[in-house]
């Protein structure tokens, strides 16, 4: 016997109602503002429902990890259907810009946000700000051991101490940023030592910060907000995050960016768009649903962080990290942490 | 001329030939690709695949995949013989759950598996009260082997199961009747008539190993794919070199099989009204019941049980309510249909799509079939990015494609490339299990060629046929580089749920979408293959 009719039956019409199903949705039309991004959906994804709503646009979105989707926007060249790009780091902006894909954000919309955080050539702008840090399992460090400085983490008492995600965009920007303040030798040299000092190097923030509160390592370096977002779920997490004090490279800030692309037959509405993402509602969103620093002047930060201004973060031009970042990968690479 | 070798027609029917043809063409796509976009600097992808940073990680990929396809086909083989040949309890059971751990994304399966035996994780806590201080630490090359083969043996189980399934009883009836004991009927008889199946699902394993990313990269095992991705943006011509270096060691890893493995698809697929089965003596029923259950446990209780565990953590801790929760379950339900209807779409077109090529390279001697399954088995080892960017290039650059982009039927196309290997060598098992007598007799009758097709070849190769769709269907659900890129805009699978969910530390969400993807693949094995390849009983 090959199986009764009735199984034949039942496999049929599964197969039927998924292909159905599946083959519905997925229409589109050109008046439609796509959106690629690499903001993360649960963060972003009820913001872009806000603005398709009030701004009566069609919005289609694709989600995906920033890197990839600048890869993809570059495969697509000038047939690219996005119109937008929300990249988590000014990293694989820098890539899109060197490419010329990329337009100028208007004036208008660049002048809102600190210079710091938007491009020079006006090619992306700032939303929201996330900071370096360290964070550490309060169970395995004592808070005064903490050095004052993310260069004294080659020292040979934090071997094997101080996890890190060599991979990671914001990893690369943090070393194109020291590279900037404290020259290419330093930063080498850093690199260098941490590889000497046996440092475990993990694929993520999130891994970081797992791995600090199972205690697997004692610290790592990291994004701000992951802690934050470990915390909600783990309230007895042993995890706290720790700001290099002054203005160390280590407590670098980051900015999330926006970008039009070169290729939009929407420029007005992308516009619109990006107009829409730095509103005031918008940026205090960034700050209380994603414990992120608001970048126009309107928005205090959420409860428990310090007001973006008292940070005494370095000065780096962010501008110029995209454009550093295939030196910093090559150095990383040949530093052997990677 | 009527007999075995003399059956192989020089070249095949011009329609059959024609068919593969085209097929070649489809899976070349990536290949095409990567050698268009490494031909403008062919000094540097030697350069770059000889240097001594990439020789060491090819090092590490193959070791470790090697290790894994041994591990995984143990497994495989053994899990399938007690499920299908002996009378250990709850077969049925067994025999759905067994190829589920396939389902599992490597991204979260390896999180999961960190979270439960990682140092400071479940188990440690768990031993604790009994003194265990500190567990030995879990990643590098043992990590990743420990959960590879745990998510990768289904791949030699599936296609054992449904050949051990149906071998003809009259052998083994014969050996036992000699005197020969069941351990030595075994090995003698059993393992070598389904050796073309066995080894069909250790090629798989060994092509999912040199090519998993989600599971080195967390582990911390620098292989051949890691490199691959941390240059992808920055350092595109090694990134290439490197793709392509993966994608020609599976085809020559395909070419060595074939010339290995030669004459072991000849198999009588011929169904008895039940397989020989041994009921088990003594002692040997409780540990092949035991075996059968640690097995389980690891590869899929233990991953169930750690997600449930994220998903009561996040309602302790209040960031889920249980109406959010409710809410949440019914948010899948889009994702649900999307998964199924595209997996189930891209395991159908898999099985057809290469049962020309299946026809073409048993039945025939053709170069082209041997040409056809190089490039098949090598879209499997190249990483989904890669497979998902090569569609973006010829779509885009082909005149009049672009309407393709982006859509449906495009992603299913791409699903069929990455993974149509997983159903090719079933398939070619299918085909060579037709008893030639009963299609002369079919021809004898008058039968065409369509309608031998129809009544007399499909019926026989079902079972083989869906298990090789089987789990195209599992590797599809779980996809998610090819999809991010090439889905229809607003297109959600349970894949992209889990990960958007991982990007923000929202284990809840995560571990939601998890378990529906495995409530959902669970109930689509049973439903599209079990319930096929089951003999009656």
């Amino acid at each position: 016997m090959i199986g009764s009719a009735s199984g034949r039956g039942l496999g049929a019409t599964v197969i039927a109602v998924a292909l159905a199903a599946a083959l519905l949705p997925g229409c589109s039309n050109d008046a439609t503002l796509t959106i690629y991004s690499g903001r993360e959906e649960e963060l972003i994804g009820p913001l872009l429902e806000e603005f398709a709503s009030s701004a009566e646009t069609e919005i289609d979105i694709r989600y995906g990890d920033s890197a990839d989707l600048a890869l993809l926007i570059e495969s697509e060249g000038d047939s690219s259907p996005a119109d937008v790009f929300l990249s988590q780091s000014p990293g694989s902006v820098g890539f899109l810009d060197e490419q010329g894909l990329l337009a100028t954000v208007p004036e208008g919309l660049l002048e809102d946000v600190d210079e710091r955080f938007r491009a020079d050539d006006g090619r992306w702008v700032g939303l929201s700000a996330r900071q370096r840090v360290l964070v550490y399992n309060t169970e395995l460090v004592d808070e005064g051991e903490l050095p004052a400085s993310v260069l004294e983490l080659t020292d040979a008492s934090y071997r094997q101490k101080v996890g890190l995600a060599p991979t990671n965009g914001s990893f690369q920007d943090f070393v194109t940023a020291m590279r900037q303040i404290e020259g290419d030798d330093v930063a080498r040299r850093w690199l260098e030592g941490m590889v000497a000092n046996e440092s475990p190097t993990y694929a993520d923030n999130l891994s970081i910060v797992d791995a600090v509160a199972r205690g697997e390592v004692p610290m790592g370096l990291v994004n701000h907000y992951y802690n934050y977002g470990y915390l909600a779920e783990n309230p007895d997490a042993a995890t706290r995050n720790y700001i290099f004090p002054g203005s160390d490279v280590g407590s670098l800030l980051i900015a999330s960016t926006a970008s039009v692309l070169a290729s939009t037959d929407q420029e007005e509405e992308a516009e619109t768009f990006v107009e829409f993402m730095l509103s005031r509602d918008s940026e205090s969103y960034y700050a209380e649903e994603g414990f992120e620093y608001p970048l126009t002047d309107a928005v205090d930060a959420a409860d428990g962080l310090p007001p973006l201004d008292s940070l005494e973060a370095p000065d780096v031009d962010i501008d110029d990290l995209g454009e550093g970042l295939e030196a910093t990968t090559t150095m990383i690479s040949q530093s052997g942490l990677l | 001329m009527a007999f075995s070798r003399g059956r192989r027609e020089v070249s095949g029917p011009w329609g059959l030939r024609l068919a593969a043809g085209s097929v070649v063409a489809l899976f070349s796509i990536p290949f095409g690709y990567l050698l268009v976009q490494n031909a403008s600097e062919a000094d540097t992808f030697w350069r770059t695949i000889s240097a001594p940073e990439a020789l060491a990680p090819l090092g590490w990929s193959l070791l470790l995949a090697v290790a894994v396809s041994i591990a995984a086909t143990v497994l495989g083989t053994g899990a399938a013989w007690i499920t299908t040949r002996t009378d250990v309890p709850g077969r049925r059971l067994w025999r759905i759950l067994l190829p589920l751990p396939l389902v599992i994304p490597s991204f979260i399966g390896a999180f999961v598996f960190l979270t439960a035996f990682a140092p400071g994780g479940l188990l440690e806590t768990m031993l604790a009260p009994l003194g265990v201080e500190r567990l030995r630490p879990f990643h590098g090359f043992w990590g990743s082997f420990f959960v590879l083969t745990l998510f990768t043996y289904p791949y030699v189980f599936l296609p054992a199961a449904a050949r051990l399934a149906q071998l003809p009883s009259s052998l083994e009836e014969s050996a036992r009747l000699l005197g020969t004991s069941s351990y030595k009927t075994f090995w003698r008889v059993v393992l070598p008539q389904s050796r073309g199946a066995i080894g069909a699902g250790t090629l798989l394993v060994f092509l999912y190993s040199i090519s998993d990313f989600g599971v080195v990269q967390l582990m911390r095992y620098d292989t051949l794919t890691r490199v691959i991705y941390a240059t992808r943006l920055f350092d595109r011509s090694t990134s290439l070199a490197l793709s392509l270096q993966l994608g020609l060691l599976a085809v020559a890893v395909v070419v060595l099989e074939r010339f290995v493995a030669r004459g072991t698809l000849r198999a009588d697929l011929r169904r008895t009204q039940r397989p020989l089965q041994l009921s088990l003596r003594g002692l040997l029923k409780p540990a092949a019941f035991a075996a059968i259950v640690a097995l389980v446990t690891a590869a899929l209780i233990v991953p169930i049980a750690v997600l449930l565990w994220w998903s009561l953590r996040g309602l302790r801790a209040g960031t889920m309510t249980a109406g959010e929760l409710l809410t949440e379950m019914a948010d899948l339900t889009g994702p649900v249909l999307n998964t199924s209807g595209a997996a189930l779409a891209a395991a159908l077109a898999a099985v057809a799509v290469v049962l020309p090529v299946a026809y073409l390279s048993v039945r025939h001697r053709s170069h082209l079939a041997g040409g056809a399954n190089a490039v098949i088995v090598g879209g499997f080892a190249l990483p989904g990015l890669v497979v998902a960017l090569s569609f973006v290039f010829w779509v885009l650059s082909a005149p009049g494609l672009g309407f393709l982009y982006q859509t449906l039927p495009l992603l299913v196309l791409a699903y069929v490339v990455h993974f149509g290997a997983q159903s090719l060598r079933t398939a070619q098992v299918a085909v060579a299990g037709i008893p030639r007598n009963v299609e002369d007799a079919a021809r004898s009758l008058g039968a065409d060629r369509w309608r031998r097709l129809v009544r007399v070849d499909l019926p026989l190769m079902r079972p083989a046929l869906l298990s090789g769709a089987g789990i195209v269907l599992l590797s599809t659900m779980k996809e998610l580089p090819a999809t991010l890129i090439l889905a229809p805009a607003g297109f959600q699978t349970l894949a992209m749920k889990i990960w958007s969910a991982t990007q923000s530390a929202i284990f809840v969400n995560a571990s939601l979408a998890s378990l529906m993807l495995i409530l959902l693949s669970g109930f689509l094995t049973w439903a599209l293959v079990i319930r096929g390849t089951t003999v009656a009983r």
